[in-house]
């Protein structure tokens, strides 16, 4: 089986980083956004892998395994932040959010806004059982 | 004797260490003795001055009939392109120590460290204590550096640094308006003059063969001479600007109106700078440029018509001042036209020699007026300072009393300026009028011109005994008069028992006894005997020397004109005192026009500074509402350009991300089309 030539490989990588650009471009929604962005991030880990190897060395590999870590780490902080601000708006549109706009100017009407995602009904509210401990109330002011 | 020359450095760098030491540590440490440093720097580079006068005197005892070999001190400063090859500059810190620098710096150093002296005594409860030590030793560092300088880029440097000294020690009282305003004048009518000066020195520069020092341009003009293709037309205009500078620095008519009111400052510096050294530059470039001068006749005849000028017209201004400071100070003018109707008069008539005797007389009448020019200005200021800063002679009267010695020692330098027979002006100005009636009898050009010359410079004599002895009178004789302020003076012995002693301590009056010596001596030592002529006239570049024989006929003359001056103001301010107040009267308008200095400064204020302030409107105006709006609108154009492109800015994430591929996408065209 011969391998294939690396201009397939990087076709390959092209198409995702497009993709993602697209998608990152053209979507609202923050977590597909998001996802896109990973998207673009893969598409050149793809480029990365196959010059590696063409060239028969390890150094794209290794910076591969830190392009990974730290997509690992960002998609954590970015989960987070998106929650933090779908709790703020209730909605993950990402045009409920330009403030930092120059000031003065108004901001950007969305034609065809989302639909509103429906409001999630709360948790059940337990009652509580059994007895409070006793504990000695704080004395810390921090 | 080992040569002290090597260590002509000393001499300005004495007063500078002294400047800066005074400087640093007189107002904090030293304060009461800040004195000390400029007194000690003075005498020591006084010493070295003797020293290196002898060093040379013996050089042209050794080699008579030769040029003295002359010792530079020589340190690099400027040197750009080749100069070698005539095509860059090189200026050095260079000294040179020729008979007639080393002439001018023993001047400088030893009447400089007297009126140090003297200054301990003046200014012993002013404020400014220190700071008047640090700014006179500056003087002196800048004054030694002028004199000594082998070349006209350090001579220009120490012209501009006494110029500096002169404007900070005129308003050493700089809170007194009087004195700010006179030192900002003086500042800038001598900044006319140096423009000129410049020029002079740029244009000798680029058209005498790119050098900067004296030895290589006076030789390139002598072969040019030689050879026939010197440009006469540009050497007169390159010694018209060096001119220009003198006539700035040396008070000379049109630019002699910032020396009066110079007399703001405190009477020592009146003494030092604005009587005995700094004005006497201008006299010191032109005779330090005589190789140039002589070679340029018509240049030759303006110096001396306008020295000759600024005598006569100062001299009758100083007929009708009251002030005593400033009678002294239309005298110096005055005096000044006279060395420099001595320099003009230096043509070639016949032989060369008599260029050399022209500008002797001239430097002779330098020496012997720095000495009793500083005396008089030296005892106005004894008098003044036991007057109570009171300056005005109508004010006071019959000081001779009073003040003994200051009495003695101004009439000796008022007998010696006034050409009093035997007396050391009397040599000098002999030597001048006789300078003046040869090249009358036997210049090439303008001869008659200069016998008018001759004849205004014998009227001035005449004129300068009588004004000398005017404020002498005034002063020293006639009733006793002494105005309140004398005794309100913060040491007035007030009256212990009889008279109070109003006299000046002795601080002030020993120095003014050892100037009295050399006024009184100093020309029948050093005139007659030849021995002044013989030493300078051995400084290169001077056409050969030979003695002249005394001319008994300018004595005799001279002589009668002086006791004639003296003789009319003895009669008019001591027999008949009544006299003076009808002359005025029965002349109201010469009078007037005397007291009011011929309205020179009214006709600058009318004709040159009215319309220069108009101008100046103009431009104000034209900078407010043109300059400033094409300023402003240039501001303008980017605020608008701003608020076009401010929608750009909206806040949405993806219009950035968009922005940014579509910038991305063009940078990677471009750079796929340069491939």
């Amino acid at each position: 089986m011969t391998a294939l030539p690396l201009h397939h490989y990087l076709v390959v990588g092209a198409v995702l980083f497009a993709l993602g650009l697209i998608g990152f471009l053209a979507r609202r929604n923050l977590i597909i956004m998001f996802l896109c962005v990973e998207m673009m991030l893969q598409g050149v880990s793809v480029n990365l892998a196959a010059f590696a190897r063409y060239r028969g060395n390890l150094q794209g590999q290794a910076f591969i395994l830190f392009l990974v870590a730290v997509a690992a780490c960002e998609a954590a902080i970015a989960l987070a932040l998106i929650l933090m601000l779908y709790r703020r708006r209730h909605s993950l549109d990402v045009s409920k959010w330009q403030e930092l706009r120059e000031p003065g100017e108004g901001p950007t009407e969305d034609v065809e806004p989302l639909p509103p995602t429906p409001r999630e009904p709360p948790l059940p509210h337990l009652t509580p059982a059994g007895v409070e401990p006793e504990h000695r109330p704080e004395e810390s002011h921090v | 004797m080992s040569d002290v020359r090597p260590y002509l450095w000393l001499i300005p760098a004495l007063p500078l260490t002294a400047a800066a030491i005074t400087g640093v540590f007189g107002p904090r440490l030293l304060r009461r003795h800040s004195h000390w440093p400029c007194i000690l720097a003075g005498a020591g580079a006084c010493v070295v001055a003797v020293l290196t006068c002898l060093a040379v005197y013996q050089d042209i005892a050794a080699s008579e009939h030769s040029q003295p070999q002359q010792v530079r001190v020589y340190y690099e400063w400027i040197r750009v392109g080749d100069p070698g090859a005539g095509r860059g500059i090189e200026v050095g810190f260079g000294l040179n120590a020729d008979a007639l620098s080393a002439m001018m710096v023993l001047v400088v150093t030893f009447v400089g460290t007297l009126i140090a002296i003297y200054s301990v005594g003046y200014m012993h409860d002013d404020e400014g204590y220190a700071r008047f030590f640090a700014e006179v030793s500056l003087f002196l560092f800048m004054m030694t550096t002028l004199v000594l300088a082998d070349n006209f880029v350090l001579l220009y440097l120490g012209w501009e640094g006494v110029g500096l000294c002169s404007y900070l020690l005129i308003g050493f009282w700089f809170t007194k308006p009087a004195a700010a305003a006179a030192a900002r004048k003086a500042f800038l009518v001598t900044r006319i003059g140096d423009m000129g000066l410049l020029l002079g020195i740029l244009l000798l520069w680029s058209r005498f063969g790119h050098y900067l020092d004296y030895q290589h341009i006076f030789d390139n003009v002598q072969s040019a001479h030689k050879a026939g293709t010197l440009d006469y037309g540009l050497l007169t205009t390159a010694c018209l600007l060096l001119l220009c500078g003198a006539v700035g620095k040396s008070a000379q008519f049109p630019l002699h109106v910032w020396l009066p009111d110079a007399m703001e400052g405190p009477t020592p510096v009146s003494a030092l700078i604005h009587a005995a050294t700094m004005v006497t530059a201008g006299v010191y470039l032109v005779a330090r440029c005589t190789p140039l001068f002589a070679l340029a006749p018509d240049a030759q005849v303006i110096v001396a018509s306008l020295g000759a000028l600024s005598a006569l017209l100062t001299a009758l201004i100083a007929l009708t001042q009251n002030d005593l400071k400033r009678v002294l100070a239309y005298s110096t003018i005055s005096q000044l036209g006279y060395m420099f109707l001595a320099l003009g008069s230096g043509v070639r008539s016949g032989s060369e020699a008599f260029v050399t005797f022209a500008v002797l007389a001239a430097l002779f009448h330098l020496f012997t007026h720095a000495f009793f020019k500083a005396l008089l200005f030296l005892s106005a200021g004894s008098v003044m300072h036991a007057m109570g800063n009171v300056i005005d002679m109508r004010r006071f009267g019959g000081l001779r009393k009073v003040l003994p010695q200051t009495h003695w020692t101004f009439l000796c330098g008022g007998a010696a300026l006034a050409g009093f027979p035997l007396l050391s002006g009397f040599w000098s100005k002999d030597e001048i009028l006789d300078a003046a009636w040869t090249a009358g009898l036997h210049a090439e050009q303008y001869r008659g011109w200069y016998l008018v010359l001759w004849l205004v410079g014998l009227l001035t004599a005449g004129l300068t005994a009588f004004y000398t002895f005017r404020a002498y009178f005034m002063t020293f004789w006639g009733e006793e008069r002494i105005p309140q302020e004398a005794f309100e003076h913060p040491h007035g012995h007030a009256a212990h028992g009889g008279t109070p002693r109003l006299e000046s301590p002795p601080v002030m009056t020993v120095p003014l006894m050892v100037l009295a010596v050399f006024a009184v001596g100093v020309g029948l030592v050093l005139g007659p005997t030849h021995l002044f002529g013989h030493f300078v006239a051995h400084t290169p570049d001077l056409p050969e020397y030979e003695a002249e024989v005394p001319n008994y006929f300018m004595m005799v003359i001279s002589s009668l004109v002086a006791l004639a001056g003296i003789a009319t103001a003895w009669w008019m301010y001591v027999r008949q005192p009544d006299l003076p107040a009808r002359l005025a009267k029965s002349a109201q308008g010469l009078y007037q026009l005397s007291l009011n200095k011929f309205h020179i400064d009214e006709l600058y204020e009318a004709f040159l500074l009215a319309p220069l302030a108009g101008f100046t409107t103009f431009i104000r105006i034209f900078d407010l509402y043109v300059l400033d709006s094409l300023v402003d609108l240039t501001g303008q154009l980017f605020r608008w350009l701003g608020l076009r492109f401010r929608p750009v800015q909206n806040g949405l994430v993806q219009f950035y991300a968009l922005a940014m591929v579509l910038g991305l996408t063009v940078f990677l065209i471009a750079l796929l089309l340069k491939l």
